[in-house]
């Protein structure tokens, strides 16, 4: 089974600014859904999560390393949805450097300096995506970047 | 029961929501929120769901646990709510208003914070076509700061 890699216009979606939303599960079935202020492309295979204040989404993905990314991309019509799996977290090194760079950089940009802290870098691998497409009429479709994730996800 | 200044919040205030739901292998997913309204009971909320992530339904036959989390941008202020499902239905007159108002306050804040133009982000909160009804147990405070993951109702125990 080949790896799930992920396209380049992936990349400036997740450098425009905007918010993107994470879904994790605890042990015990709970999700939790919170939203985020920066997705880190790391190479076509792993993206990073910044580990700031929301302590459950850490402790959900050490439980339950399964969670579901959402990029949002207002002027290219479309929202990005990312099936992951936690990797490791890197606390030091170039990748937790350039991510607590532009953190700081959002952080300013939206008021809230010294409020955003990068705890660690959590690492992820894809293991699917889709990109759900709009229009003003509401009319939807789906691309779907998708190898084997189902029968993946059956046999654990 | 969802307490007073919250309920001003999701009426007023909210200006975007997403949900969460997990499948019997507790895989995670994400569904985009069109809109929410508060039942009479002041603890069922009503979410519209638009149809490209209306795939939830099973999940939610499953195993009936919902989050659903919704921010003003700008302030960031932030609340999630957790629950559990109590049913599905179609969108009526009170969802679509209520769809209309998150539409307009969504489209009018993007624009100031982002500078995006108003027409593109009211495009961005699609139409619904699914409501999901739950009944929520859990409040927690998730504006970013010391206090994010804080538990508001019920309340912790100091």
């Amino acid at each position: 089974m080949g790896a799930v890699e992920l396209p380049d216009q992936i990349k400036p979606v997740m450098q425009n600014g905007i918010p993107a939303i994470v879904v994790t599960c605890s042990a015990d079935g709970i999700p939790n859904t919170t939203i985020i202020s920066q997705v880190y492309y790391v190479d076509k295979t792993h993206i990073a999560l910044s580990f700031q204040f929301f302590n459950k989404t850490i402790r959900n993905v050490r439980e339950n390393p399964q969670a579901c990314v959402a990029l949002n991309d207002l002027e290219g019509n479309a929202k990005w949805i990312l099936d992951v799996q936690y990797d490791h977290s890197e606390t030091e090194g170039p990748i937790f450097d350039e991510m607590d760079m532009q953190i700081e950089a959002i952080a300013s940009a939206t008021g809230m300096s010294g409020i955003f802290r990068l705890r660690a870098a959590d690492i992820y691998r894809v293991r699917s995506f889709k990109k759900v497409s709009f229009s003003p009429a509401s009319l939807q479709g789906v691309t779907h970047g998708d190898t084997g994730y189902t029968k993946q996800r059956a046999s654990g | 029961m969802i307490p007073g200044k919250i309920l001003a919040f999701l009426e007023h205030e909210g200006t975007v929501a997403v949900s969460g739901t997990r499948d019997a292998n507790l895989i995670p997913a994400i569904h985009y929120v069109s809109g929410w309204d508060v039942e009479p009971d002041k603890r069922t909320i009503r979410c519209s769901i638009p149809q490209a992530f209306t795939d939830l339904i099973a999940s939610l036959e499953d195993n009936g646990q919902f989050s659903l989390t919704i921010e003003q941008i700008g302030s960031h202020e932030t609340y999630q709510f957790k629950g559990d499902y109590v049913g599905s239905a179609r969108p009526n007159e009170a969802d679509m208003a209520a769809h209309e108002q998150v539409k307009a306050r969504f489209a009018k804040v993007v624009n100031q914070v982002f500078g995006l133009p108003q027409e593109m982000c009211r495009a961005y909160i699609s139409r619904p076509s699914l409501v999901i009804r739950f009944t929520v147990r859990e409040i927690f405070l998730q504006t970013p700061g010391p206090g994010a993951g804080h538990r508001l109702v019920p309340p912790e125990e100091e």
